[in-house]
């Protein structure tokens, strides 16, 4: 293909043609002057036309910001590159090139219509991105394998595709396994599939394609499952107490004690770890759900914030709209006034009413915000107070339930020493268990090794529960001063965009009102 | 006559159909005897059921000498049936009682007036009140419930004022007369509220409104005194009292059956009651009345309470609801009679005829279909469906003055009109007119408020906006000005507002042509598109386009209290070079909340600014259109003013004239139908039988005979027939033949005309020839089939078929 460039050197995109190509295929008539004048920056192209231009490797797009359209077909392109910016692209055209794969579109979220026919691909895949995609022709290629076809399935808006000229295309079965495989599709090889194909079509494939469906289900199925579990994880973890909801912080605290789990094989301790277990599953359910609760608190409490502020500025807001239309009522009329006045002693006085009207609009408008920044301090403030006491409150009452458990640890550890120390007693004298391991055995050889070994254990587990209630109380804190200092930074911010607003606006009407004075006084 | 007659039946009718629906209800009949009370009032109190007891608190005997006056002219006596115009023997005997009662009574009560116990019917003939009613059931719904059925018997009485309204001029008791009486005092507190207010805020307003009020009473109390009411309390009326107790009834209350609303028994309009009467019996009330009614009690039973005439009819009871329960029951209609014969010893039936009231006359409600009800300062008319050719159906005259010359507002309502038209509303002193329609005209219209059918002119016109699909809901119109309010467009325009100039005079005056009025200036706003972010989205512009400049105003976002401004300078101009300007920096006005950098280019003003012309010429267009469609309304509507053709259901047989000539084809069809078979059941044995004598029984030989006589004659007939097609098609033929040679002979001499007439002939005689070709065919066809079917008819005719089959 390509023989008329095929005496051309290869060329990489470069500024030089861009600007060229933009100027071509820009505005026309009046309007293109108007834009040669001007100039036409890059981001402001929709719509960019490269073909037969014996183009051999995109480049220096990236400036195409907001270009919908892209033609690059007849070209000697062998890699599809440099486009990972265009991600307003909706038509992509790459056909006649000698591109081998697909790659390189994974950020063209808005594609709707790629063409990739008479290339040089062998498989179909890396269009999981293209979510939109309606078209997609991929004639004249090498794809050789069936299953290719599945893939396809994935794109639930894909009407139009082509496939011919593909060695696929050459399968007895080629028309029918596509009609069956993809029932949404309405076109294939430029042709409308009728209906009678697709019911023929569905009946011969119909048990593979139940067998098909099947499973995508039950992937499916297992992605929402996995997708609900991850929810509620984050919603756990919004609360602060995420895996409080089990043993999870138990099974960690023996997870690193080797000694623990040694002891723990001692004769009558399974029985109390069963039952210290139990207790401390119970309290790590009750941090959880008092977590939950308290969390519920917070929304609710942040929630009436958010409304009660929202409408504190809709009504300003409101108030500040109708200050400006009531003034633009009156200065609409003031300024065609001004403009039939002929005599110029009155033509001053009038356009001093008005800059008095317009410094009037000021002060009002400025009053009004000054007064919502205070009012909204103090409900800020407010808020504040009472976002802190809630938090305080939960990390009081998290600590105290913590404090319970390591009650229960250092219960438990206590009878733990006081039967590994019996242990050893019996070990000294000689009648220990026959049936326990080498390794136990070895922590019994005199008084400091048993000691250390149970202390250590313990250590570990208070550890761990320090280590919880840290990261609770460290994170919800955390928590805690961003959100208040985000409330600050916005009501900052906002106060900001608004004094500006007004500024721009008040200046905007004394220099239109500047405006006429001068043209006033040329006439 | 007739008409009244029907009136009063009806009346009754519909008491007593609700009667005897709600036997539970004891309907009373209150009579004090209005000098209004014309003869009709007399028979609206026989309307009352044998539920109803009546008081009678005048009895008006002079008023029976009057009556005839009034019933002579309207009454066809002779057409009445006889217990109209004798009484039977029982009933003699009643009048005697009832006078034997008045005299005691009036003994007894010397200074109440008399009872009005037996006045004289349309044939001058004394009836006892309650013989006057006859309990009816009737087949209308609308009847079956008090409201509507009192709605019906009001709508078939017409106020008629007595000649002199004090002729019977018996004095009520002063007492039972309550002082109050004045025009209704409401206005004058309510303005004292506010002058009060007034007064708070400036006393000069206060001063003149005093000063306005003085004069309204000024002007009240002068039209109070010319017309004083120096008869109140002495009128006497008679009304419809239910009792409570059955059929849901949770209390008794009082009918009025000039208006067919119901008053509490606590009414202050009710000032006494003299005596009550049902069809069973006659009550009169003993109780004082110098409460008005409402300390009465209402309970018959009791005979300390209520006097009863009848002793034997209604054991005095003091439980009411029971008793009545109890006697209504076996009080239905169906067991009238049973219930005469029971207990009603000395209660004759009833004189009067059962009404009839038919479908038309239930639906023309008034009489002739046409009522007129006066109110203060307001005239009320009705008039029945399809009475009026453009479907008026009722009329409401408002007036500023007492004596109704001034005329403030018309309202007119109508019904079936094609252009769905229901209301028209007319108010006199402003000059403005209002239509409303129902939906369905072809232009969606739903109200039309106008002061002159010209274009151009102040006009308000609403639409159904569903109806329509450009979605506007409102027209406004002033001589220089159009608005339109739209709704739910997908381009979310919601208004557009053009202002006109004066109509240039055009120097080459087609006279077809149309000369629109030059647009000044076009406003269309737009409601929010989501779709678009707010500093994009257009909330209003306008098109100045005699000074050739548009403005853009966009919509606010959320977070702010400005608006992005845009303003364009249509002007093209040519440089000092003498190039064309395309576009300058000072041809855009822009004032942008938050700057953005590509509406700073000249090519995006650009765009814009060809994209507003354009649009700018489809609203011009738009505008335009516009004008052409209040024209053509306007034309429709003065059409459909002219034409007011109706609308007639398809359920309606007695006035759709196509199902009417539907029915009657289908009729007639059923008619020659069966004409066609009896003819077919001639009996074709007949004229042989005839031969034979009479009554004897047919031998088998005869039988025989008969058959084969009827056969032959059967053949013979089929021959003659098949020799008469023959005749005539030869004589066609050799007709035709004649004519051939005929032209052929003169073919040369022939003028075209002879020459066209012979053609046609011909083409005539082939086609004649050809059919009588055919029929001959087909009736030698037919003719053997025909014969052997009769043969078989007469195998199996009864009267041959035995003799036949031995024979065989």
């Amino acid at each position: 293909m390509n023989r008329l460039y095929d005496s051309m050197e290869p060329r990489v995109i470069d500024d030089g043609m861009l600007k060229l190509a933009v100027g071509e295929q820009g505005p026309q008539e009046e309007a293109g002057e108007l834009a040669k004048q001007e100039g036409i920056l890059f981001k402001d192209v929709l719509s960019l036309q490269l073909d037969f231009r014996n183009i051999l490797r995109i480049d220096n797009l990236w400036q195409f910001e907001n270009l919908r359209k892209l033609q690059l077909d007849n070209n000697i392109i062998e890699k599809i590159e440099g486009l990972e910016n265009l991600t307003h692209l909706v038509w992509l055209d790459l056909s006649f090139n000698n591109i081998e794969t697909i790659e390189g579109l994974d950020t063209l979220v808005n594609l709707e219509d790629l063409s990739l026919f008479n290339n040089r691909i062998s498989s179909i895949d890396s269009l999981d991105a293209l979510v939109k995609l309606q078209v997609l022709s991929l004639g004249n290629n090498q794809i050789d394998n069936m299953m290719n076809i599945i893939y396809l399935r994935r794109f639930s808006c894909l009407r139009t595709l082509s496939l011919s000229g593909n060695p696929i295309s050459e399968a007895e079965d080629y028309k029918m396994f596509i009609c069956a495989y993809l029932p949404d599709l309405v076109y294939l090889d430029f042709r409308r599939i009728d209906d009678h194909t697709k019911e023929v079509a569905e009946a011969k494939h119909h048990y593979s394609i139940e067998e098909l469906k099947h499973r995508e289900n039950l992937m499916q199925a297992r992605l929402e499952e996995e997708q609900a579990r991850r929810e509620e994880l984050e919603k756990h973890k919004t609360a602060f107490v995420e895996h409080l909801n089990g043993s999870f912080l138990f099974d960690s605290m023996y997870a690193e004690d080797s000694e623990g789990n040694k002891l723990s094989s001692l004769p009558g301790v399974s029985e109390f770890l069963e039952a210290y277990r139990d207790k401390f599953v119970i309290i790590c359910v009750n941090i959880f759900e008092y977590g939950l609760k308290q969390q519920e608190k917070r929304k609710t409490e942040l929630d009436t914030f958010n409304e009660c502020v929202h409408e504190a500025i809709q009504e300003n807001q409101e108030q500040g709209k109708r200050k400006i239309a009531k003034f633009e009522e009156k200065h609409l009329m003031s300024l065609s006034a001004i403009r039939e006045e002929l005599e110029m002693p009155n033509i001053e006085k009038m356009i001093l009413e008005c800059s008095t009207d317009i410094s009037e609009l000021f002060d009002a408008l400025m009053t009004l915000e000054m007064q919502l920044v205070e009012q909204l301090e103090e409900t800020i403030n407010m808020f504040e107070r009472n976002i802190v006491d809630l938090v305080g409150l939960f990390v009081e009452n998290v600590q105290s339930l913590m404090a319970q458990c390591r009650d229960l640890e250092n219960h438990h550890h206590e009878k733990v020493l006081e039967i590994s120390i019996s242990t050893l007693e019996k070990a000294i004298k000689g009648d220990l268990d026959e049936d326990l391991s080498e390794d136990v055995r070895a922590l019994f050889v005199d008084k400091d090794t048993t000691v250390n070994a149970v202390g250590a254990s313990h250590d570990i587990h208070l550890l761990k529960i320090d280590n919880r209630e840290d990261e609770l109380v460290t994170r919800i804190n955390s928590w805690c001063t961003r959100l208040v200092d985000k409330i600050h930074r916005d009501e900052i911010m906002r106060n900001r965009k608004r004094v500006k607003e007004i500024n721009l606006y008040i200046d905007h009407m004394k220099s239109e009102l500047d405006n006429l004075e001068y043209s006033d006084i040329l006439d | 006559m007739e008409v009244l007659r029907e009136k009063v039946e009806e009346e009754e009718a519909a008491e007593q159909e609700e009667a005897a629906e709600r036997a539970e209800r004891a309907r009373t009949e209150k009579m004090m005897r209005p000098v209004e009370v014309r003869k009709e009032e007399t028979t609206l109190t026989q309307e009352t059921l044998r539920d109803l007891e009546k008081k009678l608190s005048e009895i008006r005997i002079p008023v029976s000498a009057e009556l005839p006056a009034f019933t002579k002219d309207i009454i066809d006596i002779s057409m009445l049936p006889v217990s109209y115009k004798t009484n039977m023997p029982k009933e003699e005997q009643l009048l005697q009682l009832a006078d034997n009662f008045s005299r005691q009574y009036s003994h007894l009560c010397p200074d109440r007036v008399p009872l009005f116990l037996h006045p004289l019917n349309e044939c001058e003939v004394p009836k006892f009140v309650s013989t006057t009613l006859r309990p009816t059931l009737m087949p209308y719904p609308e009847l079956y419930n008090w409201d509507s059925c009192a709605q019906f018997v009001s709508d078939f009485l017409t106020m008629v004022p007595l000649p002199d309204p004090l002729k019977p001029t018996i004095k009520r008791e002063e007492k039972v007369l309550p002082k109050k009486y004045t025009i209704r005092p409401p206005r004058d507190l309510c303005s004292r509220f506010e002058q009060e207010q007034e007064m708070k805020r400036q006393q000069e307003i206060r001063a003149q409104e005093e000063k306005r009020l003085k004069e309204e009473e000024e002007r009240r109390m002068e039209a109070e005194k010319a017309n004083p009411d120096a008869l109140h309390g002495l009128r006497v009326h008679s009304w419809v009292l239910v009792l409570s107790g059955k059929r849901e009834v949770p209390e008794n209350f009082f009918i009025d059956p000039f208006t067919a609303r119901s008053y509490s028994t606590q009414d202050e309009h009710f000032l006494g009651i003299e005596s009550l009467w049902n069809h069973r019996n006659y009550w009169i009330n003993m109780q004082d009345c110098w409460n008005c009614c409402k300390d009465l009690i209402f309970d018959l039973g009791d005979p300390v309470r209520w006097e009863y005439m009848l002793l034997g009819t209604d054991k005095p009871v003091l439980s009411l609801t029971e008793d009545y329960s109890g006697i209504n029951d076996e009080d239905d209609v169906e067991n009238l009679d049973k219930e005469d014969e029971d207990k009603s010893f000395d209660m004759p039936h009833s004189w009067v005829e059962q009404i009839e009231i038919s479908p038309e006359a239930f639906k023309t409600r008034c009489p002739n279909g046409k009522k007129v009800i006066p109110y203060k300062r307001a005239k009320l008319e009705k008039w029945a469906p399809y009475l009026n050719r453009n479907g008026l159906v009722s009329r409401l005259t408002t007036y500023e003055d007492l004596e109704c010359t001034n005329i403030l507002e018309i309202k007119e309502w109508y019904q079936s009109r094609e252009d769905m038209l229901e209301l028209k509303h007319i108010n006199k002193t402003t000059g403005l007119k209002t239509d409303y329609f129902k939906p369905g005209h072809p232009h969606a219209l739903r109200v039309h408020s106008y002061k002159s059918m010209q274009p151009e002119m102040d006009r308000v016109i609403e639409f159904y906006e569903t109806a329509r699909v450009d979605g506007l809901i409102k027209r406004e119109e002033t001589p220089g000005t159009m608005t339109e309010y739209y709704q739910g467009r997908s381009d979310f325009l919601s208004y557009r507002h053009a202002d006109f100039g004066p109509r240039v005079k055009k120097l080459t005056l087609s006279s077809t042509e149309s000369n629109p009025r030059p647009i000044v200036k076009i406003t269309e706003r737009f409601l929010r598109n989501p779709a678009k972010p707010a500093e994009e989205d257009v909330a209003e512009r306008v098109f100045l386009v005699a000074e050739e400049r548009i403005q853009l105003r966009y919509h606010c976002r959320e977070d702010h209290i400005t608006a992005s401004k845009r303003e364009f300078l249509r002007r093209s101009e040519v440089d000092s070079k003498g190039n064309k300007i395309i576009m300058t920096p000072d041809m855009c006005i822009t004032f942008e909340v938050e700057p953005m950098e590509h509406t700073k280019k000249l090519l995006y003003q650009y765009e814009t600014l060809m994209h507003l012309k354009k649009e700018e010429k489809l609203s011009r267009h738009q505008v335009w259109e516009s004008e052409l469609e209040v024209l053509e309304i306007l034309k429709l509507r003065e059409e459909e003013e002219e034409v007011h053709t109706l609308t007639i259901s398809i359920y309606d047989t007695k006035r759709n004239e196509k199902s009417k000539e539907y029915r009657e084809a289908m009729e007639r069809v059923m008619h020659e139908e069966h004409l066609r078979q009896v003819e077919t059941q001639l009996d074709y044995l007949a004229p042989f039988l005839v031969q034979l004598p009479p009554g004897e029984k047919l031998t088998r030989w005869q039988a025989v005979r008969l058959k084969d006589e009827c056969l032959s004659d059967f053949k013979q007939r089929l021959i003659n027939k098949a020799n008469l097609i023959q005749a005539r098609f030869e004589k066609e033929t050799q007709e035709l033949q004649k004519k051939q040679q005929w032209y052929q002979e003169n073919q040369v001499t022939l003028t075209p005309e002879d020459e066209d007439q012979y053609l046609s002939y011909c083409s005539q005689a082939m086609f004649r020839i050809r059919i009588l070709e055919q029929r001959l065919n087909r009736h030698k066809e037919l003719a053997p089939l025909k014969y052997l079917a009769l043969e078989e008819k007469l195998h199996k005719d009864p009267r041959l078929g035995e003799l036949l089959k031995m024979f065989t």
